[in-house]
């Protein structure tokens, strides 16, 4: 469903939204930084953002730590779930985050369903809005510069007014309860559209994953590329905490302080740590650096190809700013495609 | 993924069933066998799986680690882990007394090996050290149905005579006519009179016929590669190889990714893998 929004009754919009809803949005914390945060003043909010440092879904949906079962310990053991959940509004998330989201989505629902993730995300509202791409940004490449699915609300600026798109009937709602939107007009879906080739003719980053299915196999026993590319790598693991769709795992038990209670917890992990593929009695089954970016670019930019049919890649450039041995995934995509086809 | 979504199933998927250690037996000096029953009835008496599956035990406080069922699935009032002392949670289970209570989730993994297509064959097993835990209940379950299968031949490797796992076991099978098995260890006493040296070198001894011979291997990452070059050697059909395959399975059910090799996870796509699915697997082995 199609509406659009007048500039002048925008504000009164989100104020409405703030005072009645748990509301997280984008805030400027410095010079540099970006981040969401809850919001109880429009004047906190700064929209004009083009990434931030931790992906915003996923710091809410998938929480860094996170306490999953509790129990009770002595004679006479007690085990219970945990799950909190609350709802919330998330306002400003843009296309490839919220792309990004959904590779969530997917993931934690097929097969077995992951109800600490899913019942947050019943809980979410997401209000999407476009936000400028960066020096390091790729998604047009990979198809996320466009959010088609995964919002309830996605808000487009055009000259004075917002073009609205409703992704659910939730949305709808919202829109009828808390704003006056009128329905948009032919001009409307013409300057929507030219505003939408302009945008994408901003993505300057370009990256050759067409052949990439293939060519990565052809690739990857040559382990002289593999060593150079991965050379500077300190694995740290800077490249999965920021990454909007890395969703690797521990789950750790401990016990509390009384002793009388312990948690099982799960918290991030990451695929680059030497420790990652580690087994009992010391075995180490992905000991080399070059053998684990080698993994996360297949798991990245191969593996969900074939499962969900999509990249588990946004090309939102987090990896690449985060990275401190200045390890690029676009211009490794790109060395695929050029090493393979000398 | 082979698995459904299990929609009627809303419970947490990460909660452990409480069940208590019924018994302990030492089975060598770095392995024990556990007997486990779940403490609801009900579950305990619907726990089916089938051979090559995992359940992760957790003990409570602690941790919680994955491992093999090494029983008959058969046997419903108990299910055994046969569990070396090498890790956190291994270590802790060691110490524990019979009766203490753990965590119990699962069974998770495919335990592909394809029953149904074995029947009529030979089929010729293979296990090093501790691998002979999770084929030893393939062979309960084969031996329980002895008369759908052709010649069955166990190949087992041993470290020493001391560390040879299910002793009364492994008497019974030699014991047996329609079973045969042929146990080497690595570095004999004086005692031993049986073969000497890694196992692989047995298989060339084996006269199952190509086409007729479904092949099962579990052992050590390092056992496989000489293993496979001689099954290969005898023209055994990569299909009709299954291998169980060991990584780091924190959840086992797909999610926390560990244990991926390749586009492939182990804990849901295997841990039972055909050959031929290895070999189309970089870094399996």
């Amino acid at each position: 469903m199609y509406k659009v929004l007048g500039k002048d009754i925008y504000k009164d919009f989100l104020k409405a939204l703030i005072s009645d809803f748990e509301f997280i949005g984008p805030v400027k914390k410095d010079k540099a930084v970006y981040d969401f945060v809850p919001i109880k003043n429009i004047s906190e909010m700064d929209t004009n953002y083009k990434t931030t440092t931790i992906p915003p879904a996923k710091k809410i949906l998938f929480l860094p730590t996170e306490r999953l079962v509790t129990y009770e310990v002595g004679k006479n053991i007690k085990v219970s779930p945990v799950n909190e959940s609350s709802e919330k509004i998330l306002f400003g998330i843009n296309a490839w985050d919220i792309n990004g989201m959904n590779f969530l989505d997917e993931f934690f629902t097929r097969d077995f369903i992951d109800e600490n993730y899913i019942q947050k995300r019943k809980k979410l509202i997401v209000i999407g809005m476009d936000s400028q791409p960066n020096e390091n940004n790729f998604a047009l490449s990979m198809g996320t510069e466009y959010a088609r699915d995964g919002f309830d609300i996605y808000l487009t600026e055009l000259k004075d007014k917002y073009f609205v798109r409703i992704g659910t009937a939730r949305g709808n709602e919202i829109i009828k309860k808390y704003t006056k939107a009128s329905e948009a007009s032919a001009g409307d879906f013409k300057e929507y559209d030219r505003y939408m080739d302009n945008y994408r003719m901003k993505f300057n980053l370009n990256v050759d994953i067409k052949n990439f299915y293939d060519n990565f196999e052809l690739i990857y026993n040559d382990e002289e590329f593999w060593k150079k590319i991965a050379k500077n790598c300190y694995s740290c693991g800077s490249c999965n905490l920021v990454c909007p769709t890395c969703f690797c795992f521990n789950v750790k038990d401990d016990i509390e302080l009384n002793l009388k209670k312990g948690n099982k917890t799960r918290e991030w992990d990451s695929c680059m740590i030497p420790e990652y593929g580690l087994v009992a009695g010391g075995h180490n089954f992905r000991a080399d650096k070059e053998n684990r970016l080698k993994q996360r670019y297949r798991c990245k930019l191969k593996t969900f190809l074939d499962k969900f049919g999509k990249y588990a890649c946004v090309g939102c450039g987090r990896c690449i700013e985060a990275c401190l041995a200045k390890i690029n995934i676009a211009e490794d995509i790109n060395s695929v495609k050029k090493e393979v086809s000398v | 993924m082979a698995l459904k979504i299990r929609d009627a199933d809303k419970s947490n998927i990460y909660v452990p069933e409480l069940a208590r250690i019924n018994k302990i037996q030492k089975v060598s000096p770095t392995e024990k066998l556990f007997d486990i029953i779940l403490d609801d009835e009900v579950k305990q008496n619907n726990f089916n799986f089938k051979p090559g599956q995992f359940v992760e035990l957790t003990i409570f406080g602690l941790g919680e680690a994955p491992f093999s069922i090494t029983s008959n699935p058969n046997k419903k009032e108990f299910f055994q882990l046969c569990i070396r002392d090498t890790g956190n949670v291994s270590s802790a289970l060691h110490r524990m007394e019979e009766g203490s209570k753990i965590g119990i989730r699962g069974p998770f993994g495919n335990g592909y090996f394809p029953y149904d297509k074995m029947r009529n064959h030979n089929i010729l097993l293979i296990a090093g050290g501790l691998g002979l835990a999770p084929l030893m209940s393939l062979i309960k379950y084969i031996l329980h149905y002895r008369e759908d299968y052709k010649e069955i031949m166990i190949i087992y490797g041993a470290v020493n005579p001391e560390s040879i796992l299910f002793k009364n076991d492994v008497q019974y099978f030699s014991d047996r006519s329609d079973i045969s098995i042929c146990v080497s260890v690595d570095n004999p006493d004086d005692k031993w009179s049986g073969e000497i040296g890694v196992c692989t070198k047995l298989i060339p001894r084996v006269d199952f016929p190509v086409e007729e011979t479904y092949v099962v291997v579990c052992g050590p990452p390092v056992m496989y590669k000489f293993v496979i070059i001689e099954l290969e050697e005898k023209h055994y059909l990569p299909e009709k190889i299954f291998l169980s395959l060991e990584r780091r399975m924190e959840c086992g059910i797909g999610k926390c990714n560990h244990c991926h090799i390749g586009d492939k996870l182990v804990c849901v796509d295997g841990p039972v893998f055909s050959l031929w699915q290895i070999k189309n697997l970089k870094e399996a082995i």
